[in-house]
């Protein structure tokens, strides 16, 4: 016979498994459903003509696809990582490697995490107020492009510190003993030991920047273009062009689809950084 | 130096100038190379972190009009409210912080307890094979571009409310805050997860040892030592949901009347930005104010992620 204590306390033992139970199943159901019904809903809208034609219709986007924001996302994230990746990487090499101090290291620290939890609109109201209005870039995609480079600099640079800092110590320390160049440490050790997380990191940063509309709202895209890019053209983008239907809500088939394919490009970065963590030399 | 040099001066003479030659070609190359790259590395560090700086002081240059030329900071903040059309127009950004209010502390609401309990199951309850696949879905759940999750909710949430609550619109900061607690749920989850694997596991087994239940281990144990770390948890997910935009804007219904319900349409601050700056001309009152309002928010921003960073140290602290 149980004294009425115990006998509390074992059954608030199992409501507290059986509730951490349907909390974790939350976790597994949520992300799973969300996913399968836009791809449910939104696979049938996709088709070869679908990715290689440009919007058609009454309102715009009613049929025809979405070629011309597929090109223009991807024009802007490959400016943006030309910006972001040089300095991140570069900045995380001077903090990893030279940094004189831990003090100096942890203030750097501290200002790129400040940097990264701004939110995107502000990214967004900077480029446009200092690009696009102050250094008369227009709205294009060159001030896009700077845009989101900015954006991800501070995800690169703490991503690829971590990666460095996970080095071990002995590498670099007996490297420098030898007598060689610290830039030839950065290079030849820490480089070569580390790339998998910085490609980890950094495809992280574009994939999350891919799918930000605010940063792009204003500072590079238009609701139509016929294709082709130019440094100073204003482009069409893949979440803009989602925001764009949804506001029309005219055609949820293409509405759908242009959800899906950035579930997909979600879907390629996660997988990519999966593989790119988890590899061994 | 040999002693049988001819004179003391030409020995001195000699000594500077090789001081001022290189010993070996080869090795003072790399010395200089090494410089240059350490100043190199340094130069591209600083012109990144230099943004935090200049990016703030930019925003508030261009917000200094709206808060110090016109009716000041009180009328910005409270007493005005948005009326753009006016005469003489209005802008005050009463509506919209109370409507940012409003979201992100319902989904705070909704989000901590799932976040928290995802947290403990994953690291306290789960069988590994689950914890190594709930992992991915949380950073799939993390993502998810807030466009997608505004596009979502719209089709499930709105619609819902449209069909079953009889609502005109189901646009309205209940269903913002709803689909934003599924946005901010796996920052929650993980950084709480973090702070519950940090709990040293001595102590851990030294209570089972002791015969008490799990819970109570969990209760007694797990979550004070943890407590630091589940507040710096929550205040990530309040900095995220502060700053998410089109989700807010697609669901919140957009509407720049002061709200007095959850189901009443809304307009967050990131939200009010996005919608009007296509319409601001430069330089304009509206331009400026909307320059406010991102000051505001960045404000609140840095300065919730400044404690999570404090905290953070103090859990780090802790685990030595």
């Amino acid at each position: 016979m149980l004294s009425g204590k115990l006998f509390w306390e074992l059954w608030a033992d199992r409501l507290f498994t059986l509730a951490s139970w349907i909390l974790g199943g939350l976790g597994l159901f949520l992300p799973v459903s969300i996913v399968g019904f836009l791809i449910y809903r939104g696979v049938q809208a996709i088709s070869w003509s679908f990715l290689v034609d440009a919007p058609k219709g009454f309102p715009l986007g009613l049929e025809g696809g979405i070629r011309p924001a597929i090109e223009g996302s991807l024009a802007l994230i490959a400016l943006g990582l030309a910006i972001a990746v040089p300095f991140g990487v570069g900045g995380a090499i001077y903090l990893s490697e030279y940094g004189a101090s831990s003090s100096w290291e942890r203030m750097a620290r501290f200002a790129a995490e400040c940097l990264a939890a701004i939110p995107s609109i502000i990214y967004g109201l900077f480029g446009y107020s200092f690009l696009v209005v102050y250094m008369s870039l227009k709205i294009s995609l060159v001030a896009g492009g700077i845009t989101l480079g900015l954006l991800m600099f501070p995800l690169i640079l703490i991503g690829a510190h971590e990666a460095m800092q996970a080095v071990d110590r002995a590498y670099r320390e007996s490297a420098l003993s030898l007598g060689v160049s610290r830039l030839y440490v950065a290079r030849r050790i820490i480089l070569t030991k580390a790339w998998p997380g910085i490609v980890a990191a950094t495809v992280l940063a574009a994939g999350h920047a891919v799918g930000s509309a605010a940063p792009v709202l204003f500072t590079a895209s238009v609701i139509f273009s016929r294709g082709g890019l130019d440094l100073t053209a204003p482009v069409m983008t893949l979440p803009t062009h989602l925001y764009y239907l949804v506001s029309e809500a005219s055609s949820p088939e293409q509405t759908y689809g242009t959800a899906v394919i950035l579930i997909i490009g979600l879907l390629l970065s996660n997988s990519v950084a999966t593989l790119a963590k988890g590899w061994k030399q | 130096m040999p002693a049988s040099w001819p004179s003391p001066s030409l020995h001195a003479g000699l000594t500077v100038l090789k001081g001022l030659l290189p010993r070996s070609p080869d090795l003072s190359r790399s010395a200089l190379s090494e410089e240059m790259a350490r100043l190199g590395f340094m130069a591209i560090l600083l012109t990144g972190l230099g943004l935090l700086f200049f990016i703030p002081l930019f925003t508030a240059r261009e917000a200094y009009p709206a808060i110090f030329s016109g009716d000041g900071l009180w009328a910005f903040l409270i007493s005005n409210t948005w009326e753009p059309l006016s005469n003489p127009p209005k802008y005050g950004i009463l509506h919209a912080w109370l409507s940012t209010l409003i979201i992100t502390g319902l989904s705070l609401a909704f989000a901590v307890p799932v976040g928290f309990g995802i947290g403990i199951f994953s690291m306290e309850i789960a069988p590994p094979a689950i914890r190594t696949i709930l992992q991915p879905c949380m950073e799939l759940l993390a993502g998810i571009p807030s466009v997608v999750y505004g596009f979502f909710g719209y089709v499930t949430v709105v619609f819902w409310f449209e069909a079953h609550w009889g609502m005109p619109t189901g646009e309205s900061l209940l269903a913002a805050a709803l689909i934003l607690s599924v946005m901010i749920l796996p920052f929650i989850a993980s950084t709480s997860g973090e702070a519950f694997r940090a709990v040293p596991h001595d102590l851990k087994e030294a209570a089972l040892a002791l015969g008490v239940t799990r819970w109570h281990m969990v209760r007694r144990i797990v979550l004070p030592k943890a407590a630091s770390g589940m507040f710096a948890a929550v205040a990530l997910g309040l900095a995220r949901a502060l700053g998410e935009t089109l989700a807010v804007l697609i669901l919140a219904g957009n509407s720049v009347a002061v709200p007095h319900s959850v189901l009443d349409r809304g307009q967050p601050l990131t939200a009010l930005i996005a919608t009007e700056l296509g319409e601001a001309g430069v330089d304009s009152p509206k331009y400026h104010a909307l320059f406010a309002a991102a000051l505001v928010l960045m404000v609140v921003v840095i300065s919730i992620n400044t404690l999570v960073w404090t905290l953070k140290r103090r859990i780090i602290q802790h685990e030595v």
